[in-house]
């Protein structure tokens, strides 16, 4: 990388040129570094010409010759270029296209608005070298400052300006600046101008915030609807053991008729706490399937599913009753783990909270399905009784949230599947419609 | 908040010094001569030091034999120490994981697997302290020092305790002469270390005269060549209520009931030519004669089986590092590193002066708690044979270790037995109750002791009333007052020799602050010290440390008053272990001050609760950047 060194070299010059008098040409040095010679105004870092002999440039031509027939807008520029295709490529022939236009650069600040305008349209919102080349459309040197009352007083307040705003909109996307940022932060504003204060501002608290977040998010999340369930589950359920099962990947079918027949995925997840949970439930009571419930990340929202029942009520709860002989202050097989003591622990060691309990009921599992219908989900449950045997005995009550709320209750544990799915799909009408309309 | 308030206060009044200076001189000369008692003694000596009382007379004269006793051991030691120096291929065993039935048959010849059946029965009739003086010798090799242990300390131990006279003549005679092989079965794969979880079950047949066995045990020492077995299993039985409730009993299990069948051995790391595996008991028929005790007693069976075979760890241990001391002087003295011996370096003088001293420790404990055990009445040792586990456990990977050290990259090759004894040594912290759980047991047991007996008065404290806060305030005035704890020890009618003094000295002072510091914490945290285990295992290292002082100072002073060889050297010993232990336990009781500076148990905590819901190291590489 020849970026850090060359930016000690702009440091050293600084040093020389303050000897020699302001005005030495100082470039020459520079291309003593194996470079090919350049044009004054160009930074080493993004000189990468690209012939062109499109649409774009005439225009940019046109423009330049009949510059007092009006002012085209820099958005203009881009919306032109924008007209086939939005890509990285498009983006970067018209910077280049602006940069080759006129040595002076004209209009450089509003172009520099105009592109960071249009960034997201291209889609380069994210990309740090594109950034570096929107920078590197400054002219270099030209506006650094010279003396100390120039350092004193707001330089080109204006470019200035613009250049913090560029630096804004990379901190707002969350791109950190980059070395070459900083190389052409100085050639272009110098040592200690307002860019470049914005631009170690976001270098002290960036790497500092960077791990923040201790649950983090990839960027591009997966395409792949199973992945995607199996990354959101895994993040909701927030324990190590628990096991994801994926209990139907989607497929399409083409029935005799030529119908095609399209089969939701169904990703589960239990921990094996919550299915030893599950296997103590009393089947006398009923269990629930709730959702849809959305879980956003970053911009995509997904659904998923819990299987829940009611809290125990207090009646029920069942101590367990531990032989004293075993566990109490007597046993010495292994180590007391009660004091019979009618001690409590004091005052000034308690430092627990008081805090009051809430009672909620216990959620047995979770799941995320391609559609939130009850003869899919019924397909769920009966997939998680293959490894929770009692989810037979129990009534499953569906609660699917959506639209006018609707209860519905396969109130008889004896029913047969068959009659249970018949009967969903009666009622399941309502809540599969509106399902739809959400995705 | 009403005690710290007090003992600021009794600080800051000095006033009166001579007055309570002359009482106090007077108030500890009391008799110290022990006093013979034919009945179960309800004294027990480590569980009074919680409430911050020396019971000399447990402890002091240090435990004899009889010369009787003495020339018998002697003349059992000898053939043993022969047999193990020249008939046993420890090297061997090691290699090929099996004890050879040569050596099998010349061990039980010597009369090895009966140490302590009754001669009635065919065995050598031995006490707890000769036992403790076979074992010396025996663990020179570790595969048959286990496999002895696993067949008579616990696996016949239960039969020999709790059985009835018809068991014992049944099973024991085979037993002591080795014809039968005995194991304990207790671990099950669920449970581990927690016996309460037992899932073995034994069900009544129809006539009432079987029991059906089914169940799997794990890591049973033995379990491939035993034919009687001690297993204890969940049984139904109905209570006074008339509730059925599972208990655990304890039977007599014999491999030719059927049933029984045993996995492949383990292959371990150390001890590796004793034979460990798993045993399936399925629908084994076991006669109701052979439950030991009662039926659903099988706990306290269990429990005493393992309470009194702890002890003989620490003479193991102890017979162990001496050889391990002989064969590395030999070297240290002879290699020549530098052109000086190894044994001019300080630093390996520093090694060997460890060694010595923990073997001292060792076997000071050890045969102070055998002799303990070894008197009339059914003495409460449990706590004494936990600490003798634990300290002599660790004592010996230290000095094993350190032994190796000495002799370098050779201590580390196949050439140098080394290697093999600290493999070997490596299990002492694990079997019989992993060292974790028995500190646990020690600490717990004591503040159980010492909570009944305090309770009514830290209850009244909390309160605040005026009494009892000027009971305590007048003993705070007295303590600092009368500036050294004196339990009469030492002075007129002392029971430690003079020249241990300083030492004994040293050790009231701790036992005196251990006392308060016991109280403090009962204070503190009331029955929720169960949850306290950082709290816990240094109260359980005091203890040690308190202990081993004691064994230390009885042993001495018993060696310098009859004038036993190099007593001059015990009386080093004794002195630089005491002093060493005495600034252990100073900065362990700092720790356990409230608030002190010195406790960094809730950081431990912490660290250990974020890496352990990571369940991985949670540090980032320090090669990592994040620009």
């Amino acid at each position: 990388m020849n970026a850090p060194r060359q930016l000690l070299r702009i440091q050293c010059i600084g040093c020389i040129a303050r000897f020699l008098g302001a005005h030495l040409q100082t470039p020459g040095s520079q291309h003593n570094y194996g470079q090919l010679p350049r044009p004054f105004h160009c930074s080493a870092v993004c000189s990468m010409s690209r012939p062109s002999q499109t649409q774009l440039e005439k225009t940019v031509k046109d423009e330049t010759l009949n510059k007092d027939k009006g002012l085209v807008t820099h958005d203009d520029l881009f919306e032109r270029a924008a007209r086939d295709s939005k890509t990285k490529a498009d983006f970067n022939r018209v910077m280049d296209v602006f940069s080759k236009k006129d040595i002076r650069r004209r209009g450089h600040v509003e172009f520099i608005y105009a592109a960071l305008k249009k960034m997201p349209e291209f889609g380069v919102e994210r990309d740090i070298t594109v950034y570096n080349k929107l920078l590197d459309v400054f002219p270099k040197e030209v506006l650094m400052p010279r003396n100390f009352i120039q350092r004193m007083f707001n330089h080109y307040p204006r470019q200035q300006e613009c250049g913090v705003q560029l630096l804004e909109q990379m901190e707002n996307y969350g791109i950190m600046p980059n070395v070459q940022t900083k190389v052409l932060l100085a050639q272009i504003f110098g040592e200690k101008s307002h860019p470049m204060r914005k631009y170690q501002r976001i270098m002290y608290w960036f790497p500092k915030f960077k791990h923040a977040n201790p649950f983090p998010i990839p960027h591009v999340l997966p395409s792949d609807p199973v992945e995607l369930a199996r990354f959101g589950l895994t993040r909701i359920a927030d324990d190590l053991d628990a096991k994801i099962t994926i209990y139907q990947y989607p497929s399409t079918d083409i029935t005799e008729t030529g119908e095609e027949v399209m089969r939701p995925h169904i990703i589960g997840i239990q921990s094996p706490n919550q299915r030893s949970l599950l296997a103590k439930h009393n089947p006398c009571r009923p269990v629930f399937v709730e959702g849809p419930f959305p879980l956003w990340l970053r911009k995509t929202c997904v659904h998923y599913y819990l299987l829940k029942a009611d809290p125990i009520p207090s009646e029920e709860k069942v101590e367990e009753e531990f032989d004293p002989e075993m566990i109490g202050p007597e046993q010495s097989l292994f180590y007391p783990q009660r004091l019979e003591l009618d001690l409590e622990r004091d005052m000034g060691d308690d430092f627990s909270f008081d805090v009051d309990d809430v009672e909620e009921g216990l959620v047995y599992a979770m799941c995320m399905a391609g559609q939130g219908d009850q003869v899919t989900l019924s397909q769920w449950i009966s997939g998680l009784q293959e490894t929770c045997p009692i989810l037979g005995q129990i009534p499953t009550v569906f609660r699917l949230e959506s639209g006018p709320r609707e209860l519905q209750t396969t109130s008889d544990a004896q029913q047969t599947p068959e009659q249970e799915v018949e009967t969903d799909q009666i009622i399941e009408e309502e809540p599969l419609h509106s399902q739809r309309v959400k995705q | 908040m009403n005690l710290n308030k007090l003992i600021v206060l009794s600080r800051s009044v000095k006033l009166g010094r001579n007055v309570f200076a002359a009482r106090g001189a007077c108030l500890h000369h009391f008799q110290s001569r022990r006093f013979i008692r034919s009945s179960a003694r309800s004294l027990a000596y480590a569980k009074d030091l919680f409430l911050g009382k020396v019971n000399k007379a447990e402890v002091f004269p240090y435990p004899e034999i009889s010369h009787e006793e003495l020339e018998e051991i002697n003349q059992l030691v000898q053939p043993v120490e022969k047999f193990f120096n020249e008939d046993v291929d420890s090297m061997k065993i090691d290699h090929e994981a099996v004890i050879p039935p040569e050596t099998l048959n010349g061990l039980k010849e010597l009369g090895l697997f009966g140490i302590q059946i009754p001669e009635e029965y065919g065995g050598l009739g031995l006490s707890n302290t000769m036992y403790a003086r076979l074992g010396e010798i025996t663990s020179l090799d570790g595969a048959i020092a286990v496999t002895l242990a696993a067949h008579q300390a616990i696996g016949l131990k239960g039969i020999l305790i709790a059985g009835n006279d018809d068991q014992k003549a049944k099973y024991l005679p085979k037993l002591a002469t080795g014809e039968h092989i005995a194991a304990f079965c207790l671990t099950e794969p669920g449970s581990g270390s927690d016996a309460a979880s037992i899932q073995t079950r034994a069900t009544l047949t129809e006539d009432a005269k079987h029991f059906l066995l089914n169940g799997t045990k794990f890591w049973i020492s033995n379990g491939g060549w035993a034919d009687i077995m001690t297993v204890f299993a969940r049984t139904e039985v109905v209570d006074k209520d008339g509730q059925r409730k599972d208990k655990i009993t304890a039977f007599i299990v014999e491999r030719a009931f059927g049933g029984v069948t045993s996995g492949k051995p383990e292959d371990k790391l150390g001890i590796r030519g004793s034979n460990t595996c798993e045993i399936t008991f399925e629908d084994t028929k076991v006669p109701i004669e052979n439950v030991i005790g009662e039926v659903g007693g099988g706990f306290k069976v269990a429990m005493n089986i393992l309470n009194n075979g702890r002890f003989s760890m620490g003479s193991a241990g102890a017979g162990l590092i001496k050889r391990l001391i002989e064969l590395t002087s030999e070297y240290a003295c002879t290699r020549k590193q530098f052109s000086r011996s190894l044994s001019e370096f300080g630093m390996i003088q520093d090694k060997f002066a460890t060694m010595t001293l923990n073997v001292f420790v060792m076997e000071s404990m050890a045969y102070l708690t055998a002799g303990m055990m070894d008197r009339p009445g059914v003495p409460d040792c449990s706590l004494e044979a936990a600490m003798v586990k634990v300290f002599s456990s660790e004592g010996s990977w230290i000095c094993v270790s350190e032994a190796l050290q000495v002799l370098g990259g050779l201590g580390f090759t196949k050439n140098y037995p080394y290697e093999r004894y600290l493999r070997d040594c490596r299990i002492l912290q694990i079997f019989e109750g992993t060292n974790e759980i028995l500190r646990m047991y020690i600490a717990l047991t004591g503040m159980q002791y010492a909570g009944k007996i305090l309770t009514g008065k830290i209850k009244e404290m909390k309160k605040g009333n005026v009494g009892v806060v000027f009971e305590i305030l007048g003993k705070k005035l007295k303590d600092s007052v009368v500036r050294t704890v004196d339990f009469g020890l030492t002075g007129k009618d002392g029971v430690v020799h003079p020249s241990l003094t300083e030492s004994a000295r040293m050790f009231e002072q701790n036992a005196a602050h251990f006392g308060s510091t016991v109280e403090s914490l009962l204070y503190r945290y009331g029955k929720t010290i169960v949850e306290e285990q950082l709290v816990l295992k240094k109260v359980a290292d005091v203890l040690i440390n308190l202990y081993a002082m004691t064994a230390v100072l009885s042993r001495t002073s018993r060696s310098i008053s009859i004038g036993l060889r190099n007593h001059d050297h015990e009386v080093l010993l004794t002195n630089t272990f005491c002093k060493d232990a005495h600034f252990k336990n100073n900065f362990l009781l700092t720790q356990l001050q409230k608030n002190s500076p010195e406790n960094n148990d809730a950081n431990i905590k912490k660290i250990a609760q974020e890496v352990l819901a990571k369940r991985a190291y949670v540090c980032s590489h320090p090669l990592d950047r994040t620009f």
